[in-house]
């Protein structure tokens, strides 16, 4: 929030966090109380958990937003997505020549509406994304830090500068 | 170039390998092949020099790879993203593919020796004709190999692969194949383009760079990453021993979210199962409700049915993707 990143989600692969996300969320706004004491109400947090959040037309909001991801919401999203489909064309309401790389990523957009992430910390030692939403990381950096016990905003901010300083080509 | 170097590893090769070997070890590795521009600027070479040392490292490193017991290599060799730079640079990567593979056919009786089979994922007809051709040609020929695999990523994104296969599924329902309710986690991986080969347990990236740009983004969920800042045509043995460690290091953690991914995927395929018949009971039922041997007896032979239809489908599949390669080599054959 001080850096100005207005969308975060969190993610383990055990789906801790989407089964207790209501104690996740107290502890954000306990924290938010000690940090910032009277002024805390003033940036109140988006927190959002489920699958069938408000549709959000901007990324950059002026609520920072939390979003609460798990395994279910990568490749299984994907799934449903694709069953969506199929069904539509065991319906004839389309053909399959009709699926595209931008239909689904605009199913995939609307049924779970988080955007892609540009930057992942990554805390811990596994070396790998355990599952986290693979079509939204395809241009995504990765920078790892090796636990989040004790973090310290030294540490997330030195994450920021080696992201700042990644250069995209996009291909070309 | 050629495409297989023979030679033996060096002593110290030798037994850093054996160390290797003695600990778990990856059957199927996939590089991102970053650095080649980079590399020819660092050198004061024009790019597509720094693309031809780009090649003879990915020779090399196959070498290295056979010498390791790693059988399976997946490599990403041209970007959909990569059809954005000028028609020239473009058009020089479409002329070194076409050398390289025209230059495999030449080389088909080692390829045999050494049972290599070649295999090219993407979305071909994206690709100039006269490579689509021989690039069937290469892949037909090498087809029944089986000691080692060189997947080569090519005119591919995972965005457009995970597309294609969901077109595919969608295809096989309005042929009348399979069900919308077939659809599942295990059906899409095996309408990949890479459905021949198990998961990656290891992906390298060289260059320096820290993200997967739309490479095997399905495939790779469960892999072990590795980002190395050698750049690709500096690429070493030691860079891809170290690679192999971290592989090693991560090993056990990995493989228990494997496990815990695929038994959690057995479970949503029973619940969707199980929700099948309820519907089908329902509405073909008599009213009456079943007992539990009944039930169970249901689930199994609706689970039979399922998994006969899923594999019809499958062979469909693999007869039109094979067609449209025999297609390419006798239309070659007839220009």
């Amino acid at each position: 929030m001080a850096v100005g990143i207005s969308y975060v989600s969190v993610y383990d692969n055990h789906g801790i966090f989407r089964k207790n996300n209501s104690h996740l969320l107290e502890e954000i706004m306990r924290k938010q109380q000690d940090l910032l004491g009277v002024d805390g109400s003033k940036h109140n947090v988006e927190f959002l958990s489920n699958g069938s959040d408000k549709h959000q037309h901007h990324v950059v909001s002026c609520r920072p937003t939390v979003k609460v991801l798990s395994p279910d919401d990568g490749k299984q999203s994907i799934v449903q997505a694709a069953q969506q489909l199929c069904r539509s064309v065991e319906n004839k309401e389309r053909s399959s020549r009709d699926i595209s790389v931008t239909m689904l990523d605009i199913m995939l957009r609307e049924s779970k509406n988080v955007p892609d992430p540009e930057l992942v910390v990554k805390f811990g030692p596994v070396d790998s994304t355990l599952g986290f939403l693979p079509w939204h990381i395809r241009l995504t950096e990765f920078i790892s830090l090796p636990s989040h016990r004790n973090v310290s905003y030294e540490d997330l901010f030195g994450a920021l500068q080696r992201y700042g300083a990644c250069q995209q080509r996009l291909g070309q | 170039m050629s495409w297989i170097r023979e030679g033996e590893l060096n002593l110290i090769e030798k037994i850093s390998a054996n160390v290797l070997k003695a600990g778990p070890m990856p059957k199927h590795v996939a590089f991102i092949m970053d650095g080649n521009r980079r590399f020819a600027r660092k050198k004061n070479m024009g790019r597509q020099e720094g693309h031809m040392q780009g090649f003879n490292k990915l020779a090399e490193t196959l070498r290295w790879c056979k010498h390791l017991n790693i059988p399976e290599v997946t490599v990403y060799a041209f970007s959909i993203e990569n059809f954005k730079r000028t028609k020239d640079e473009v058009d020089g990567l479409m002329e070194l593919a076409k050398q390289k593979f025209e230059r495999l056919l030449e080389e088909r009786d080692n390829l045999e020796k050494h049972g290599v089979c070649i295999r090219v994922l993407g979305d071909l007809n994206m690709l100039p004709l006269d490579l689509q051709q021989v690039i069937a040609k290469a892949v037909l020929t090498t087809r029944v190999h089986n000691k080692c695999f060189l997947n080569v990523c090519f005119s591919y994104t995972s965005r457009y692969e995970i597309t294609n296969a969901v077109r595919e599924m969608a295809w096989g329902v309005e042929q009348g194949l399979i069900k919308a309710s077939d659809v599942s986690e295990p059906l899409l991986s095996e309408c990949l383009y890479s459905n021949n080969s198990p998961n990656p347990d290891l992906l390298i990236r060289t260059s320096g760079e820290v993200r997967l740009s739309d490479f095997l983004l399905w495939q790779t969920s469960h892999s072990c990453l590795v980002f190395q800042s050698v750049l690709w045509p500096e690429y070493s043995f030691w860079n891809l021993c170290e690679a192999i460690l971290q592989y090693q290091l991560n090993h056990k953690s990995i493989q228990k979210a494997r496990d815990l991914h695929r038994e959690h995927q057995a479970s949503l395929q029973l619940e969707a199962d199980r929700a099948c018949v309820a519907e089908h009971l329902q509405h073909h039922g008599n009213g009456k409700p079943l007992d539990a041997q009944r039930r169970q007896e249901a689930l199994l032979h609706y689970t039979a049915c399922r998994e006969e239809r899923v594999q019809d489908f499958l062979e469909s599949l693999k007869h039109k993707r094979d067609s449209y390669f025999n297609n390419l080599c006798s239309e070659a054959v007839l220009a």
